[in-house]
């Protein structure tokens, strides 16, 4: 199971239907924040679209604005529940003691490097030397010296999009339906997709030491999995993201034998 | 029977296609766009009321701080402020709303975003000879937003690809129900659609062009100077093509804008029915010349490291055609020895240009650099140190200062 990528995953799930899918991987050492810390929530990207018939996403202004606003809300009670202290920034210059530029700098550094451990952790593009190595990631000293200069232990980065079936994707869909009686059957062309993703950067060492991936998506128009533009939509997503954070191997190993 | 007419071959399927092909390109798609029909669409201070284009804009927002915070950015207030200008000079209604930011690319290129801000490649500043090619090239950009281009593309790639779905899936019930099979038809509708929504693209393109033809006459810039930069551009595509041996692109049905050669003739066209007759026009290239001057070093340097000598090439003698200077033979230097054949004998090329170098006043350090390493070599010795003295004055804490000093004793 563990060999079963995002995208195998989710090819194996076309069949059913609809699925919720999240597999997270973390640093071999890492133990999950509790407690007194400090968290950076760095700019979270969320945008809600809308699927059209044909099948392109239309964002939306507004459903994004509510979205947002409620992943947000979402995130600070989650977070409050586990004791931590939680900054959210939405523009770049809103952090007193750190340029600009460098956040910039951090951010894009992290955007690749998310990249990379899509690519080897869930696209099946394996690396060999890290077999066993949990996410053996790392932003290095810039992540290093953000922490130094904002006085946080982590950093969050969020990714969060959902698409929402409109009206004329969901009429068609139901027409590959009804095609089921007369022997041409294509009720799955595909409809709402939630796909969100975070990693968490230790800001003391500068490793990324865990790493998430939620993929809720119908292949029905009409069926869906959680609305990120109701507040309950949203404390689930959060819930899903970061709810169930669990312990690097290392640790997790030592907690059982204890 | 009616089942058999239905019936797709391939060589039919191969024939319509040709012809669908065919009407897509030629006729009255290719027309040209008159400079006079072309109005803006929106006034000062546009915002978007309707919910798609609002989605598109709020979007854009994170786009363009990430292109603000961007360290691809070149900063230098001077220049930046003169672009500031020059957009709003030809920017027709909205020329008070735009943003522009120069990105360090070495590339001819330009975009407008769909909220009204630009970004232009220091590549096409090394292009350019003037300010009214500039102008030319940025009031095209300025076309795409008057002229609402990204929404309208948005729209209409919506509308085709809902049709093609409603239209594929009542082929599929309708064939189930008949009992024939339509997917061919499928497919070559699917390949009318893609083809459809290319040829958009084109229209869109020729519009900005005709819209900005007519804001740079509208700003009292000679309209013949946006032909002129598209005859550079297929001067520059040839050589570097001729050189690697290989065909320089004449456009498809799969391309997003209009052949060169095309773009070429229509603003051509353009401009002789927007020129004022017996007008004296201003290109206002010293002004040009010496905004830019502080980065052309640096744009030709990263155009020459692009390992493109054909058109590294093409590209300095047509600027050089407003007068050789010891920079353009410098970075003439440069193309032939980075190249080094032994064929062109491109040694003995790179070593006279240095020289025709350093006889202007405005050579650069490095020309006196190579200049004196090249006399080295043909054992020239007094002169050479003569040069590399020249250079450690000019640079005295340059990185191989310490070699130089123990070379010349």
């Amino acid at each position: 199971m563990r060999k079963l990528g995002l995208t195998a995953a989710l090819a194996a799930t076309v069949a059913l239907g609809a699925c919720v899918q999240t597999k997270q991987y973390a640093d071999v050492q890492f133990t999950p924040p509790e407690g007194d810390y400090k968290l950076l929530v760095l700019r979270p990207d969320v945008t809600v679209g809308s699927l059209t018939t044909g099948g392109m996403v239309e964002p939306r202004a507004e459903w994004t604005d509510e979205a947002r606003a409620n992943i947000i809300a979402a995130l600070r009670a989650q977070q409050a529940g586990r004791g931590g202290n939680v900054t959210i920034i939405e523009h770049r210059n809103e952090l007193p003691g750190v340029p600009e530029q460098e956040l910039a700098d951090v951010e894009r550094l992290n955007f690749v490097v998310d990249e990379s451990i899509v690519d080897a952790k869930y696209l099946g593009n394996y690396l060999p030397t890290k077999r066993g190595r949990g996410l053996d990631w790392t932003l290095g000293a810039d992540a290093v010296k953000l922490g130094q200069q904002s006085g946080y232990d982590y950093a969050l980065f969020l990714h969060a999009e959902d698409q929402v079936a409109s009206g004329g994707r969901v009429a068609l869909g139901l027409l590959g339906f009804a095609g089921c009686f007369i022997g041409f059957c294509a009720p799955n062309i595909g409809g709402a997709e939630q796909l969100d993703y975070a990693s968490l950067v230790d800001l003391k060492t500068g490793k990324v030491v865990w790493f998430n991936v939620v993929d809720a998506a119908s292949q029905v128009p009409g069926i869906k999995f959680g609305d990120l533009r109701t507040p309950q939509g949203a404390a689930q997503m959060v819930e899903r993201l970061l709810g169930r954070m669990k312990p690097g191997q290392d640790v997790g190993r030592r907690q059982a034998i204890r | 029977m009616c089942a058999r007419c239905l019936e797709l071959t391939r060589r039919s399927l191969l024939v319509g296609g040709g012809v669908a092909a065919a009407a897509l390109h030629t006729g009255i798609a290719d027309a040209r766009i008159r400079p006079q029909d072309m109005v803006p669409l929106v006034g000062p201070g546009f915002k978007p009321t309707d919910v798609d284009e609002q989605g598109l804009w709020h979007d854009m927002a994170r786009v363009e701080e990430e292109i603000a915070d961007s360290n691809l950015l070149i900063q230098d207030p001077k220049i930046t402020s003169y672009l500031r200008d020059l957009i709003g000079t030809v920017g027709g209604p909205a020329a008070k709303d735009f943003r522009i930011y120069l990105m360090r690319i070495p590339d001819f290129n330009a975009v407008m975003f769909p909220t009204g801000f630009a970004v232009v490649f220091s590549g096409l500043l090394l292009r350019m000879r003037n300010e009214a090619q500039l102008a030319g090239v940025i009031a095209h950009e300025s076309g795409h937003f008057l002229r609402r281009h990204e929404i309208r593309s948005w729209r209409d790639q919506r509308r085709k690809t809902d049709l093609f779905s409603i239209g594929a899936m009542l082929a599929g019930l309708g064939g189930a129900g008949a009992g024939v099979y339509l997917g061919d038809y499928v497919q070559l509708a699917q390949l009318g659609t893609i083809l459809s929504l290319f040829k958009y693209s084109r229209e869109m393109e020729a519009e900005a062009d005709a819209m900005g033809v007519k804001l740079i006459a509208q700003a009292g810039y000679d309209p013949m100077e946006m032909s002129t930069v598209w005859q550079q551009l297929i001067g520059e595509e040839q050589a570097s093509a001729v050189y690697r041996g290989k065909h320089r692109h004449h456009g498809s049905l799969f391309d997003t804008h209009p052949s060169d050669d095309a773009r070429m003739a229509d603003l051509k066209a353009d401009a002789l029915e927007l020129k004022v007759p017996g007008k004296l026009y201003n290109d206002y290239r010293d002004r040009y010349l010496a905004t830019i001057g502080p980065i052309r070093p640096m744009l030709l340097d990263d155009q020459v490291k692009l390992n493109d000598p054909g058109a590294s090439e093409y590209l300095i003698e047509t600027l050089a055609q407003d007068g050789w200077n010891g920079l353009l033979r410098f970075y003439e230097g440069e193309v032939w020895r980075l190249r080094n054949r032994l064929a062109f004998n491109d040694e003995a090329r790179a070593a006279q240009s240095y020289a025709a170098a350093v006889v202007y006043p405005d050579a650069p350090a490095d020309a006196w650099r190579w200049h004196g390493i090249f006399l080295l070599k043909q054992g020239r010795t007094a002169e050479a140190k003569a040069a590399l003295s020249k250079y450690l004055t000019m640079k005295p804490d340059a990185p191989d200062a310490p070699w130089v000093r123990q070379t010349i004793g």
